[in-house]
């Protein structure tokens, strides 16, 4: 599983906070545990208005590499910000994100060109977020057509089908695999991940539906989440059902991220 | 007998089908088609917004419960004068230009309606100037705004300003949501009131035009 930490998203109440006071031990710490809890990325997200993004998202990038090596996923809305942040990661790692609105696939596609550097790929489009797979698929067919014209490799492409909200939607996750089907029976290179969370916004004792999830999706063939990795329960759910699915000889990922508390630890 | 009491418990039980069933008995009972509205299938709406605020309820609730309302109310509509309709006042709602996150916008829209408001839902990705022009088509005494982004809620104060330049902003208010959108910022862009859900939206605006909340 290609895990990217959302922990560092000025989205987050608690976070902004820290971007916003600059508290540098507060971004430290999350961004070393979440890189030690796994996560393969790091997502940095400023979440502040435009004309303090550049400054705010070159602190969060030094601070977490100050302490992992394990690569960014530079996230912002505008896909310039992305680019233009990239020379300052210290190691190839993820950008979040493109879809088919405006000229993000312009920006971002020809600077991963040839390069082993990551994109989420979101479908959605100028005129909003789907609800149906097809249009959804439409969407995915478009962003790979600008892919293949910029020569951006398949396996460099995480799509997320971008899941609606349970308590509004009652076939979301069925319509999100419907859809990741379809994305990856077109072009079974790429990778499919989701901002799950998401799903149970609105709704009581969230975790429950947030691990739910996580295992049926990756059993229909997910292979990434962007999530929080301190979270016991959601890793707890990510290697179990790795190893339900036959996928973990010897239980090895299981018991090893037991034995490294990762899990099944009273904090 | 139905009573008002039944149907308004069918509302909050999210039973479209009761609360058909139900109007069209009250109806044939003779009860006045408004007082089934108001005090029935708005009663209802209104018990689903205090056990939502009490986090008895949730999302799917008043979704379920606003079918209910719906299902009722296009049974006794038809009876009703259009000039008898009485409504809390108009209120223009929409996402602002670049955001494309609806479902917030959509559940005040429900919770509205259901409070007794025209609603006029503009939809996702509504520029400034749009919103001016509509504001004249339209009159409404509110403007309802959403932004699930941190660059796109900075359209809310252009829309602001905007409005204030067309000498619009004193003719209607102008009230503001969405996840990165707090207090604070509608104090800061000098908007008329924040919300941070789909029923405190609805009772912003009730007193906002004056009626009890």
């Amino acid at each position: 599983m290609i895990i990217i930490g959302e922990k560092i998203n000025g989205f987050i109440p608690k976070t902004l906070e820290a971007i916003q006071n600059r508290d540098d031990d507060y971004i430290r710490e999350i961004a070393k545990k979440q890189a030690d809890a796994g996560a393969t990325y790091i997502d940095v997200c400023a979440g502040v208005e435009p004309d303090q993004e550049y400054e705010a998202m070159e602190w969060l990038i030094d601070l977490v590499q100050e302490v992992t090596d394990t690569p960014l996923c530079l996230d912002s809305p505008d896909p310039q910000v992305i680019v233009d942040m990239m020379p300052r990661a210290n190691t190839v790692g993820c950008l979040n994100s493109i879809s088919m609105e405006k000229n993000k696939c312009e920006v971002i596609l020809p600077a991963i060109a040839g390069t082993d550097w990551k994109v989420v790929a979101l479908t959605c489009d100028d005129t909003g977020i789907p609800d149906d797979p097809e249009t959804k698929f439409k969407i995915a067919q478009q962003i790979m057509e600008k892919a293949d014209e910029f020569g951006v490799a398949h396996d460099n492409i995480l799509f997320d089908p971008l899941v609606t909200t349970l308590g509004t939607n009652q076939e979301s996750m069925v319509s999100f695999i419907k859809t990741m089907q379809m994305i990856k029976d077109a072009f079974p290179e790429v990778h499919i991940t989701s901002g799950l969370s998401n799903i149970s916004y609105g709704l009581p004792y969230r975790k429950a539906i947030n691990m739910q999830f996580l295992s049926l999706c990756m059993y229909n063939g997910m292979d990434s989440a962007i999530m929080d990795p301190m979270s016991q329960d959601m890793l707890a759910a990510m290697y179990a059902t790795e190893a339900l699915m036959g996928e973990d000889p010897f239980c090895k990922g299981y018991l090893t991220a037991f034995r490294n508390k990762l899990f099944g630890v009273k904090r | 007998m139905a009573t008002l009491e039944d149907i308004a418990q069918a509302v909050v039980d999210g039973n479209a089908k009761k609360s058909k069933k139900l109007a069209q008995q009250l109806v044939d009972e003779g009860l006045p088609p408004l007082d089934i509205i108001n005090q029935g299938l708005m009663g209802g709406m209104q018990e689903v917004g205090v056990q939502f605020k009490a986090n008895v309820m949730f999302v799917p609730d008043v979704m379920a419960a606003a079918e209910a309302m719906a299902a009722g109310v296009e049974i006794v509509k038809p009876l009703i004068e259009a000039g008898d309709i009485q409504t809390l006042g108009t209120v223009y709602i929409c996402t602002v230009k670049g955001d494309l996150h609806d479902i917030g916008k959509n559940l005040v829209v429900m919770m509205l309606e259901g409070a007794g408001f025209e609603v006029i839902n503009a939809g996702v990705d509504v520029s400034p100037e749009k919103i001016v022009e509509d504001v004249r088509k339209y009159n409404p005494d509110i403007i309802g705004m959403s932004a699930l982004l941190t660059t796109t809620m900075l359209h809310m104060k252009s829309t602001i300003e905007l409005l204030q330049e067309e000498g619009l902003r004193d003719d209607v208010k102008v009230i503001i949501g969405g996840a990165p959108v707090s207090q604070d910022f509608a104090d800061e862009i000098a908007a008329d009131g924040y919300s941070p859900d789909a029923v405190a939206a609805a009772d912003l605006c009730k007193r906002l035009v004056g009626a009890a909340a």
